[in-house]
């Protein structure tokens, strides 16, 4: 009979430490039937360890486990392939390994889960605070790993804690060349993903309420630095989404934009980054210099991306849409960071419109918003210019209208409602019922909806948020092409040339939804700058540890002279081996100055001292001889020297504690 | 062909591990005489790493690629830590109690350093016995006792004494097999005969004096006039057998011989173990005994030094071949 493993009690104490750590992060997302019974695990560990409770048998294990798989079945019931599922499943298993630790092999397990379960934490959550959090865990969990094969439990319970915490410590150096040179592979199968979390930021169709809702957050959606000066506020329309279907209530993509984005491709729809070009390209003219920026997306669950037009993405995986939208291949479900070109000036389709997009883009519901559409033909006629036209129609807006988020509700035909009673509204009431009116005066026209303006931080980059959501309309005049003609610039144009708080200044609603935001506390001066510095290290943490994928083939091309295997491998064997090599100094310091160095350091001294006396120690005499004959010459030096000689002997043959060679030094310096 | 393949494996690494660390009575560990390989449970973390890995990889995920990269960097950062944990160690070795073959055999050994510091976790044993935990908390030098199988008569070499640690996170093994050159002393396995036969074959070889001893009983004699009442032995003159007294014998000096030749038809070892059970019978009383092989006879005494003295004698004599070490796979000399 084995004679059963009992886990040692600092090692126990730094699993249980380790443990509620690790499960404290993932509670936000378990269902909380395995929060109790990871405290039961607890307890009961606890327990056995004291001798209080036995071991469980094996029906006892088996029916826990039982319990926990039927848990799990009614909780996640049909959808149990899910990040979260996953988690809990493990969790679960976690909790039931510490039960069941028999022997150390299983204690090997529960740590191994232990640091599994804590990186899981990041697919959550890659903030620095949590990132920081999982390292904390790693602190714990690795001190257990160390309480496990320490030998001497009589120790100081925090002894293992501190190994850890050099061990770690020691490691980030070599860890931070790592994660630079290794080089990333992207995904090579397709992964369970967060089923539960909502999307967020602009969705893929508008009603009115969607937008001013919007305006009530003060959540981040992206933030961007550009190469150089950051353009004019009023320059700054991230385009993300193009609407052109109308069904008297909703705008929604039109019917050949909605497709399914993995890898699609056919029919020449998008054009990939690193791709050939499609024909449709050469609609736009590029004028002059583009503007070279990086975006450091928020997870929206979304693909679509926002891009100043006319964009051209410079990052894989994003591909441009026809109608010049950048897309992603995946749902942006981490923070996604992409470069872009634009060129501010452009034409596109100057010339002409094809027929197919000349119908979407003119398409009105029929027997929705009579009044509107009896008005648009009425100035149609009396405006033969489009441009005039728009001008008209913006000087309409212009008149009377009011820029507010808290619009009155819309009945069946809401832009006759709007434009005729309410006359208040929030930009997708305004670019709705422009659109509607350009499209029922016969100029296509189409709704486009992103993000307008953003807060520019003082170290150089704009942080665009989720209050800066805003809709306007893209009309295509002969000879220009699309342009852009924001209906909310005539209303409001500090909406446009400040941002959406000049231009709410004191109203009610805005930022409803985000009561603690700092965003509140702007004109609190250092509690801005805390703000300010916050959102900077966010923003440094979003793009170099992030996204660093995007920037690493750049970056190593730069430092390595090129991006190859070899430069790669000998990088990280230079670089790792000198690491090693200083840690190694440092670790084996000890062999270069001992106990014994000190001591005969001490004694040599004394012989020094002696031999200014008149008494040099001759080659190849013992302390002990030396000693004798100085005794011999020198009587008044006798009883010192012998005692000094009595505990040199000591010291150097016996065991003697440290503290006597302070006492030696001491009476070294006192001989004269 | 995987058994042949682990025995050429062992033989070469054998050879391998004799030149770089020779046999010596005190050895220092160092880079040259320290071994290191990831244990099972490292293997274990690696695979812990590769899963991290391709969770990192699949999601694209940079903080779980960062975590990877951290749990890599802590393996390759032990490697330093459980070098240092046993480098800059001394051990010597002190004695080993001699022993009965068929016993527990005791290894006393020295674990010195130089330095004050941590030795932790770490354990020492002879190939196949039981391994001995000990820790050095800064202090100068512990002694260690190492218990194994003794397994026969005469000068035993254990081989090599591993010492190894997987301080700090049992990842790592650190190891080292050292000879320390240990010449255990065993005494032939004891067999022991009962206290007559000892006593008979002793007698018939020694000096024994027929006078009035009163010792040993020898045979009844008539009664005589004047005999004491004490040797009278009632019994037979209860019996009505007549008068007798009890004659009893003493050796003129108490003298016992344990003599090789008192075992015909015994193979040697089995002699030796007789002889060897006689002696620890007779050196339980205060007689004085002597020993008588082939070739060596040591005159009859009784002491404590006397009889160590007997015992190496028992356990040299004609010392088995050192042929039985060849099973010992860390002593065979280099190619």
């Amino acid at each position: 009979m084995i004679p059963s493993w009992q886990i040692n009690r600092h090692a126990l104490i730094w699993l249980l430490l380790a443990f509620v750590a690790v499960i404290f992060i993932h509670s936000a997302h378990l269902p909380h039937w395995i929060i109790v019974a990871a405290l039961v695990a607890i307890i009961c560990r606890v327990q056995r360890y004291r001798g209080a409770w036995p071991t469980p048998n094996r029906w006892i294990k088996l029916s826990l486990l039982a319990l926990c798989l039927a848990g799990l079945f009614l909780e996640y019931g049909s959808h149990l392939i899910g990040l979260e599922p996953m988690v809990a499943l493990l969790v679960s298993t976690y909790a039931l390994k510490l039960l069941e630790m028999e022997h150390r092999r299983d204690a090997l397990l529960v740590v191994f889960l232990a640091f599994f379960v804590a990186a899981v934490q990041a697919l959550f959550d890659q903030s620095i605070g949590n990132a920081a959090y999982i390292l904390g865990c790693f602190l714990l969990v690795t001190a257990a790993l160390v309480g496990l094969h320490q030998g001497d439990t009589k120790i100081q319970p925090l002894r293992p804690l501190m190994k850890a915490a050099v061990l770690l410590l020691q490691a980030i150096p070599l860890m931070m060349l790592l994660f630079i040179i290794m080089p990333r592979l992207g995904s090579l199968w397709a992964v369970p993903i967060q089923s539960h979390s909502a999307k967020t930021g602009v969705t893929d169709t508008m009603t009115p309420g969607d937008f001013s809702r919007l305006g009530r957050s003060a959540d981040l959606a992206f933030r961007v630095s550009f190469d150089g000066a950051i353009p004019r506020q009023h320059k700054l329309y991230w385009r993300g989404l193009v609407l052109s279907n109308f069904d008297g209530r909703q705008w929604s993509r039109s019917a050949p934009d909605d497709f399914n984005y993995g890898g699609f491709d056919k029919g020449g729809i998008l054009q990939w980054f690193g791709r050939q070009t499609q024909p449709w390209d050469s609609l736009i003219e590029r004028l002059g210099q583009p503007l070279h920026y990086s975006v450091v997306m928020e997870p929206s669950q979304q693909p679509w991306l926002y891009s100043l037009p006319t964009p051209l993405p410079k990052s894989t995986g994003i591909a441009l849409t026809r109608d010049f939208r950048l897309l992603s291949s995946t749902s942006v479900t981490t923070k996604k960071q992409y470069e872009v070109d634009s060129w501010l000036d452009y034409k596109i389709a100057a010339n002409d419109v094809s027929d197919y997009r000349r119908a979407t883009e003119l398409q009105i519901p029929r027997g929705y918003n009579p009044r509107t559409v009896e008005l648009a033909q009425r100035w149609r006629r009396q405006n033969s210019n489009d441009k005039a036209l728009v001008r008209k129609v913006l000087g309409l807006y212009n008149e009377k209208f009011v820029y507010t988020l808290q619009p009155p509700l819309l009945g069946k035909h809401s832009v006759d409602e709007f434009l005729f009673e309410t006359q208040r509204g929030f930009c997708e009431h305004f670019s709705s019922s422009f659109v509607f009116f350009m499209r029922a005066a016969g100029v296509p026209a189409r709704v486009v909806a992103g993000y307008q303006g953003g807060e520019r931080h003082p170290d150089n980059y704009l942080l665009v948020r989720q209050y800066d959501a805003h809709a306007w309309a893209e009309v295509w005049l002969a000879g220009e092409g699309w342009v852009r003609v924001d209906p909310t610039a005539a209303v409001a144009p500090e909406r446009i040339e400040a941002n959406l708080e000049e231009a709410l200044r004191d109203k009610e609603g805005f930022l409803a939804d985000s009561p603690l935001s700092l965003m509140r506390f702007r004109h609190i001066n250092w509690l801005n700058n805390i703000r300010l510095q916050l959102d900077s290290l966010n923003y440094s943490w979003a793009r170099w540890v992030l996204g660093y994928d995007a920037i690493q083939e750049n970056l190593l091309e730069k430092w390595l002279g090129s991006y190859s295997p070899l430069r790669i491998a000998l990088a990280l064997l230079i670089g790792g081996g000198g690491m090693l090599g200083l840690l190694a100094l440092w670790q084996l310091r000890h062999r270069f100055s001992s106990k014994h160095d000190e001591l005969d350091r001490a004694f040599l001294q004394l012989c020094k001292k002696l031999a200014k006396a008149g008494i040099p120690r001759i080659s190849g005499e013992g302390p002990r001889a030396y000693a004798q004959r100085v005794a011999e010459q020198r009587p008044d030096l006798a009883r010192e020297v012998k005692a000094i000689n009595s505990v040199y002997e000591h010291m150097r043959y016996g065991n003697e504690s440290q503290e006597r060679l302070k006492v030696l030094k001491w009476a070294i310096r006192r001989v004269k | 062909m995987v058994e042949r393949f682990g025995k050429f494996f062992r033989y070469h690494f054998s050879h391998w591990v004799y030149g770089r660390i020779p046999p010596s009575r005190s050895i220092a560990l160092n880079n040259r005489s320290l071994f290191i390989f990831p244990s099972k449970a490292g293997f274990g973390f690696l695979l812990l790493v590769l899963i991290c890995w391709l969770m990192a990889t699949n999601y694209e995920n940079n903080v779980v690629f960062a975590i990877t990269c951290l749990l890599i960097s802590v393996f390759v950062i032990t490697i330093l830590h459980s070098f240092s944990n046993l480098s800059g160690l001394k051990l010597s070795f002190v004695r080993a109690t001699p022993a009965f073959a068929g016993e527990q055999l005791v290894v006393e050994l020295v674990l010195h350093q130089e330095q004050s510091r941590y030795r932790e976790s770490l354990s020492l044993s002879f190939l196949g016995e039981e391994a001995v935990a000990t820790t050095l908390h800064d202090q100068e030098y512990i002694h260690v006792k190492v218990p194994l199988y003794a397994p026969r008569r005469g000068i035993y070499n254990p081989g090599r004494l591993t010492l190894e640690s997987a301080y700090p996170l049992g990842l790592l093994r650190v190891w080292s097999k050292l000879d320390l050159d240990i010449g255990c002393l065993i005494y032939p396995q004891p067999i022991f005969t009962s206290s007559e036969t000892v006593n008979a074959h002793s007698r018939g070889n020694g000096p024994l004096q027929m006078g009035d001893g009163s010792e040993d009983f020898v045979g009844l004699n008539n009664y005589q006039q004047g005999d004491s009442l004490k040797k009278i032995a009632w019994k037979q003159y209860a019996k009505e057998q007549g008068m007798y007294t009890k004659h009893y014998a003493d050796y003129q000096d108490e003298r016992i011989w344990l003599d090789w030749n008192d075992f015909p038809g015994l193979d040697r070892e089995t002699r030796l173990s007789r002889l060897c059970g006689s002696l620890l019978q007779v050196s339980a009383t205060d007689k004085a005994y002597g020993l008588r092989l082939p070739g060596i006879e040591i005159l009859p005494d009784n002491n404590e030094e006397h009889r160590l003295k007997i015992l190496r004698e028992l356990a040299l004599f004609e010392e088995p071949s050192r042929g039985d070490e060849e099973e010992q796979p860390f002593r065979k000399k280099p190619l």
